[in-house]
């Protein structure tokens, strides 16, 4: 048989009143808090957690992969599933797998697991977590229930397992609900949500009906029902067109945590394991570009029972969470906040002080033995060595080149390449060293001997900090 | 009053150093460790011996303080510490180690270099900066040594073909060394098409990126009589440091250095120890001797400079055969840079224990043919810094 082993949850520490996002807003007040991640916390770092918790008591060793689910994986190429597998400690020889690009990628990944582990005899167990962090734009409706979690389901082949899978049924549907594009942006989009909510209720009532059908259940037969909702109201027109009895459509979560995404549907299982009934029939489902259903049954009420008191799983979070007074602290933990990340690459103290060598072109004169020598700097001189004889002479913006490489790695990039870099003795004195500016085929056209003139560039920009210097080009005819 | 300098006051009871390479799998933990496990071995000693150790470390990354060597030996809190001095920084630990022994303060030292390079995941030196100056231009280390190829090409005639011959040579010796990071052999073809990284240096004129650590044992001579090594340790003659400039591109044209074509502080350096050491004829007096060559190009200048040959004519001598393994004074019989890599704190103190190897005729598959007189020598920065050493077999 093969069915749940094992489940673990998630819930960052924070909580995001409704009321203080409306009234950063000026939006009418919505009730209940949101679920959300801290500025250390991503995806991967959410499902690490629910991973520990669903492993806690079991040898991760023993475990034959690892099937991870989301639509904000941290990297597009380089997979969360091994990564996370590594922190958690598993073997080397087991599949790995991120289910990713959907919402019910969560679903997906879960029968996925059962379907593996039935084709393989040498796979028995795969853990399955699923984890979000979807970003909504601020000053939409979306603020309100875009939440972070993560929630992960061991799938095992064994005896004595507290839950067990019957069937699923799954449909392909090509509609855009919610997207993201894929690189302008940072936000979810949807185009109509009405029609979102319409083919939400559709995709998600057949596929329940469908398995229930196949497995000539009736409505009243079921008696836990965890599907994916974004809408408390939605929720509860689902549930009356399922005709499902009270209390059977899971419902707990989207006031106090909000819309968690992919983990959605695995959380409300796990918020409803607490009190199984005996041969408890359970319907897992997960919307999003299709839908995915699984039919399940208790099979060891006091397994599961045992579960719950082992792991954390959602109440085992809600205890310690932890509400939010500041609306700002929570744009700035999400890194919504426009700000310019500033990274020194300058010093505006040593570009003041150094004015006469970068900016003047000064070079000194030692007053002992009478050599210009560039830059202003240093205070003895490097020819007879005599201390603080120097006096400021301004340099010739012409010059011969003395030496040159041109360089085919400048800052570690082949672009614009070869960068010609020359020594240069300018003419009455002081020798510098330049990089070349407006040459072509410097292979050719760069020589010893090479009169140049000066010309005043930017160097480089950092932080949008221009650092300007002088460059050298070939001569164009400045008097 | 004592004698001046260093002279015949230390020993070199046990050395040893690591593979180098690219070693993916090896932590400067495991660096460090393994070359001092190497030495205390070769000593037959416990490190409990040891009183006092000195450190080559480059990058900070590679570690910061006497505290990253403290971390990987576990030495109970005796005085270390950590020198930085360019590419000479392991030589120049040696050289404050020998400083503890002569001084009479300790009776056995640690000298050891570690370099992690290959942990940065970047091309070419990583965050090499020798001046944090936001504009003045701060070429790369191979665009700084190829403004002096260009020189030389100028002056002397040389040309790209020369330094290729450089490279043939030192790949074809680090062939025969097992802990060399390049085995193979390469023709003057390979070198000489290889593709362009500073104009005229190519690939196969530059080291290469690696990481590496090397490790000695000091104490006094007479000292030296007791430990394993009793019948063939070695006699540090000189070990002398030059500074100059971080800015050979503004030394003025009648300034030290201004030709491009000599290294000042190699100059300086070899002057001071070959006077302390009582050397007047290098070419005929040493066998042996390691030269840093970062890049092809350098080796031919410190040839001249260390007065192994006349000025301009390091190309020609080496054509003939003048610093093959087997010839006058056998150039870098190890590999050289060009086959070990350059993981810059370990690099002098890996000279050393090389040269202390061909002098105790322990330079298996390598050895010099009666080497009894050794140098090693580093240049570091924009041929800012050189350091010397002589070496020595016992009475």
């Amino acid at each position: 048989m093969i069915g749940i082993k094992s489940y673990g949850a998630y819930l960052p520490k924070y909580l995001m009143p409704r009321e203080l996002i409306a009234k950063a807003w000026d939006f009418p007040a919505v009730p209940g808090t949101k679920a959300i991640a801290s500025v250390d916390e991503d995806s991967l770092t959410m499902a690490v957690e629910a991973g520990l918790d669903c492993l806690s008591g079991i040898d991760p060793k023993s475990i034959d992969g690892l099937y991870f689910a989301s639509t904000t994986q941290v990297y597009t190429e380089k997979d969360s599933a091994s990564f996370i597998a590594t922190v958690l400690d598993m073997r080397e020889d087991i599949i790995t797998i991120d289910f990713t690009d959907s919402l019910k990628a969560g679903t997906t990944a879960f029968v996925r697991a059962m379907d593996t582990i039935k084709a393989n005899k040498d796979i028995s167990s795969i853990l399955i977590i699923a984890s979000d962090t979807r970003e909504a734009e601020p000053a939409t409706m979306y603020e309100f229930g875009y939440a972070d979690g993560a929630a992960a389901f061991l799938i095992a082949e064994e005896e004595n397992l507290p839950i067990v899978i019957d069937d699923y049924y799954s449909i392909s549907a090509n509609v855009t609900g919610p997207w993201k594009r894929a690189k302008e942006d940072n936000f979810i989009r949807t185009f109509e949500s009405k029609m979102d909510n319409q083919i939400y209720i559709q995709s998600i009532t057949r596929v329940m009906s469908e398995i229930m059908k196949r497995n000539n259940l009736n409505p009243e037969d079921i008696d836990v029902a965890a599907y994916y909702y974004n809408n408390p109201r939605t929720h509860g027109r689902i549930s009356k067109r399922m005709k499902f009895n009270q209390g059977v459509a899971q419902n707990g979560l989207f006031f106090q945590v909000g819309d968690l995404g992919t983990p959605m549907s695995f959380m409300l299982l796990i918020s409803a394991m607490k009190r199984p009934k005996e041969e408890a029939k359970v319907i897992l489902a997960g919307f999003g570009d299709g839908a995915d259903s699984i039919l399940m049954h208790v099979q060891d009420r006091r397994a599961l029972r045992e579960l719950s008191k082992n792991h954390m799983g959602m109440a085992g979070h809600q205890k310690s969470m932890k509400t939010l007074q500041n609306y700002n602290v929570y744009i700035e933990s999400k890194r919504l906040l426009t700000k310019d990340r500033y990274v020194r690459k300058s010093s505006a103290v040593t570009m003041w002080r150094d004015t006469p060598t970068v900016y003047k072109m000064y070079g000194n004169r030692c007053k002992s033995c009478g050599t210009v020598q560039y830059p202003t700097i240093f205070r003895a001189c490097i020819v007879c060595r005599a201390d603080d004889q120097m006096e400021l002479v301004k340099l010739a913006l012409k010059g011969k080149i003395f030496t040159y490489t041109l360089d085919h790695l400048v800052g570690g990039s082949y672009l614009a390449t070869p960068v010609p870099r020359c020594v240069i003795d300018l003419d009455g004195g002081g020798r510098v060293l330049l990089n070349m500016t407006e040459i072509e085929n410097p292979e050719d056209n760069v020589k010893i001997g090479m009169e140049v003139e000066l010309t005043f560039r930017k160097e480089h920009e950092g932080a949008d900090f221009k650092n300007y210097y002088w460059k050298c080009r070939p001569i164009r005819g400045r008097f | 009053m004592a004698v001046k300098g260093i002279k015949d006051k230390v020993a070199i009871i046990g050395c040893d150093a690591t593979k180098f390479g690219e070693l993916w799998d090896k932590g400067r933990e495991d660096l460090l460790f393994e070359a001092t496990q190497g030495a205390l071995k070769d000593a037959g000693i416990k490190k409990e011996e040891i009183e006092a150790v000195w450190a080559g470390i480059y990058y900070y990354f590679t570690g910061m303080s006497g505290a990253t060597v403290e971390d990987i030996l576990r030495l109970d809190g005796i005085p270390i510490t950590r020198v930085e001095n360019y590419c000479a920084s392991g030589m120049d630990a040696f050289r404050n180690a020998c400083f503890g022994v002569v001084s009479g303060a300790y009776d056995v030292v640690l000298a050891c270099g570690v370099e992690k390079l290959m942990d940065e995941g970047s091309s070419g030196l990583p965050g090499f900066k020798i001046f944090g100056h936001p504009v003045l231009p701060l070429p790369s280390a191979p665009a700084m040594f190829s403004m002096a190829a260009t020189r030389c090409f100028h002056e002397f005639g040389w040309t790209k073909e020369d330094l290729a011959r450089v490279a043939v040579k030192n790949h074809d010796n680090g062939s025969y060394h097992p802990k060399a990071h390049f085995r193979s052999k390469i023709t003057i073809e390979q070198a000489m098409k290889a593709p362009m990284i500073a104009d005229p240096l190519g690939r196969f004129d530059c080291c290469a990126m690696s990481d590496g650590a090397a490790s000695l044992i000091l104490t006094r001579p007479d000292l030296a009589e007791s430990y394993a090594h009793a019948d063939d340790y070695i006699i540090v003659k000189s070990n002398q440091i030059s500074a100059r400039t971080n800015f050979p591109w503004y030394v003025p044209p009648n300034g030290p250095g201004a030709d491009f074509t000599s290294f000042p502080s190699t100059v300086k350096a070899a002057k001071m120890a070959y006077k302390e050491a009582g050397i007047t004829n290098p070419r005929k007096e040493i066998e042996a001797a390691e030269v840093h060559d970062c890049f092809t190009i350098t080796e031919l200048i410190n040839d001249q400079d260390l007065q192994f040959c006349d000025r301009g004519m390091a190309a020609e001598e080496l054509k003939n055969g003048t610093f093959n393994w087997d010839g006058e004074t056998a150039i870098n019989p190890s590999g050289g840079l060009k086959s070990f890599g350059h993981p810059i704190g370990s690099t002098g103190c890996r000279m050393l224990q090389e040269i202390t190897k061909q002098l105790q005729g322990r330079a298996e598959g390598r050895q010099v043919p009666d080497a009894k007189i050794g140098l090693c020598h580093n240049l570091g920065g924009a041929f800012s810094v050189a350091s010397v050493t002589i070496l020595g077999q016992r009475d």
